[in-house]
């Protein structure tokens, strides 16, 4: 050491190094932890979300519920459990992936004899899909939202035959964002998660420039 | 008396209702049935007795992937895919390996051996040996060469990215197109939503085109007109479902049609104007989601169907 002026520097050098250090460790400490709640458990599973001030809790609250369609088995519970009547469930149809076909798997039912709009040739239990002419051999079908119940039928109906275009959606228009949701709840194939606010949709074959997708 | 036997009858019945209410408490089950569910299976297991075929054989294949099959006068087995050929004889033995580059989608083999290959957007012809004979230029960036027939010295290429039929001689130059739409004609153009278009040359001299969107074949002359048409769209067995199909066709005894479907894989066999004849292979009998079940028919009227799933040859013959 060569004087009391370098002494003094070095001290002051060591104690704010040590001051970041620790600063850090207790940073990373809690965000391990679940940043600064007590409780240590994630938003999704806290009762208290709704009404806590953290601001882990208000950045889950800018989130929404929603449905990957590539996880979906379109086993047919969303139609039965939202808490929501009809549910908040609703098929898309992307039409950027859909085939236009005449014989098509989401519209008709497989056992079906005659290629028609016929109520008994329909596999939605709604009649919520119509099938237009456009031209031959090709026919649009677009969806009756206020009719769909979300009950997947169409979707699978088309991902088996077809290119897949009929997907599953948590509108949220209709979607009252329920802090433990129900239908997540009872998804056998966990296909709900919480998605941010600004980007509330999952559709599949389909892009744009914020990355997410647009109902069609 | 009477107010004993009342009070008795009460008694028993509490113990009646009580009864019910345990019952029901502690032993019925929910009803956890689904009134949504959609169960595709009966459409995979339907009709499987109703097969009139049976696979006798099953080849090994030691490529990496399989794309296409052919068969040539003598009986020999061929089948292509990613860098390389293989050759089988009758009996199922691996007679020899061709090393190529790049994957081979589609074969065929003339009536002198040489066999052609649809390499994406062009053609090559190997011999036997494994030297390559000749290359032919692109047909273009979109091109997707799904099937090769040789007749004499005309070639049929079908042309799935560009929706089209090439004619073509032997040495690769464009002679004609067939299948463009045009209403003039009668023509009404290819829809094919995925890569899966066959073609096929009839004993007759004719050129039969899968029109997969449309579920239909199509019958052309060479120079391109439309002779006949007959299409069968429905899911149920006795027509083509999905989007698309049929995926890939053979023609047995010279006037029947063997086809494949992808969707609901089951391969079938139609009569000349398309009257449904019999089941070969049922759903069940392969991996479901698989697509391209490329077929063949050897010299014995055997029904050659290529699973690129499983990686085999299947031969099926009719049952005894």
């Amino acid at each position: 050491m060569q004087n009391r002026r370098d002494f003094l520097n070095l001290l002051c050098r060591g104690t704010i190094l040590t001051g970041l250090a620790a600063t850090t460790g207790v940073l990373a400490f809690r965000s391990v932890k679940g940043g600064n709640c007590e409780l240590g458990t994630s938003c999704n599973n806290c009762k208290k979300s709704d009404s806590c001030d953290l601001p882990e809790a208000a950045l889950f609250r800018q989130t929404v519920w929603q449905l990957d369609p590539t996880k979906c088995i379109q086993c047919g519970r969303c139609a039965e459990n939202c808490v929501m009547s009809p549910s908040a469930v609703k098929v898309t149809h992307v039409y950027a992936m859909c085939g236009y076909c005449d014989l098509c798997g989401g519209y008709l039912k497989p056992d079906t004899k005659n290629i028609s709009t016929a109520a008994e040739n329909q596999l939605c239990p709604t009649s919520a899909i119509k099938r237009k002419f456009v031209e031959d051999p090709f026919y649009q079908y677009t969806i009756d939202e206020p009719l769909c119940i979300g009950c997947a039928k169409c979707v699978k109906g088309c991902g088996a035959f077809g290119n897949g275009s009929l997907q599953l959606q948590v509108r949220h228009d209709r979607c009252v964002n329920c802090n433990e949701c129900s239908i997540a709840r009872n998804c056998p194939s966990e296909a709900f998660s919480r998605v941010p606010a600004n980007k509330p949709y999952l559709l599949q074959g389909i892009e744009n420039k914020n990355g997410a997708g647009k109902i069609g | 008396m009477k107010q004993k036997i009342i009070i008795i009858s009460a008694i028993i019945l509490l113990f009646t209702l009580v009864a019910f209410m345990a019952k029901d408490f502690f032993f019925s089950k929910p009803d956890n049935t689904n009134p949504y569910a959609f169960d595709l299976n009966n459409i995979r297991t339907a009709d499987t007795a109703k097969a009139v075929y049976t696979e006798t054989q099953q080849i090994k294949t030691t490529l990496e992937e399989i794309h296409g099959i052919a068969t040539d006068n003598s009986g020999k087995i061929y089948i292509s895919g990613k860098d390389g050929i293989e050759v089988f004889d009758p009996s199922g033995k691996s007679s020899s390996k061709l090393k190529i580059a790049g994957i081979a989608q589609s074969i065929s083999v003339s009536g002198n051996g040489d066999i052609f290959l649809g390499m994406q957007d062009h053609i090559e012809i190997w011999n036997t040996s494994g030297k390559q004979a000749s290359k032919w230029a692109s047909f273009g960036p979109d091109a997707v060469i799904t099937s090769i027939a040789v007749k004499g010295n005309d070639v049929f290429i079908a042309d799935a990215g560009q929706k089209v039929v090439y004619r073509c001689d032997l040495k690769g130059n464009l002679i004609n197109k067939i299948g463009l739409k045009d209403p003039a004609t009668g023509v009404p153009g290819f829809i094919i939503p995925s890569p899966y278009f066959d073609l096929g040359i009839s004993k007759d001299g004719n050129l039969w085109v899968v029109n997969p969107g449309r579920h239909s074949f199509e019958k052309y002359t060479f120079d391109g007109a439309l002779i006949t048409t007959w299409n069968k769209a429905s899911m149920s067995m006795e027509g083509f479902c999905g989007c698309c199909n049929p995926s890939n066709f053979a023609f047995l005894n010279d006037s029947l049609f063997v086809t494949s479907e992808k969707a609901v894989e089951r391969v079938k066999i139609y009569n000349t104007d398309g009257t449904f004849l019999s089941i070969v292979a049922t759903p069940d009998q392969f991996e479901a989601g698989t697509k391209g079940l490329d077929l063949a028919v050897d010299k014995k009227s055997r029904i050659l169907v290529l699973d690129p799933v499983k990686m085999l040859i299947r031969i099926f013959e009719p049952k005894k």
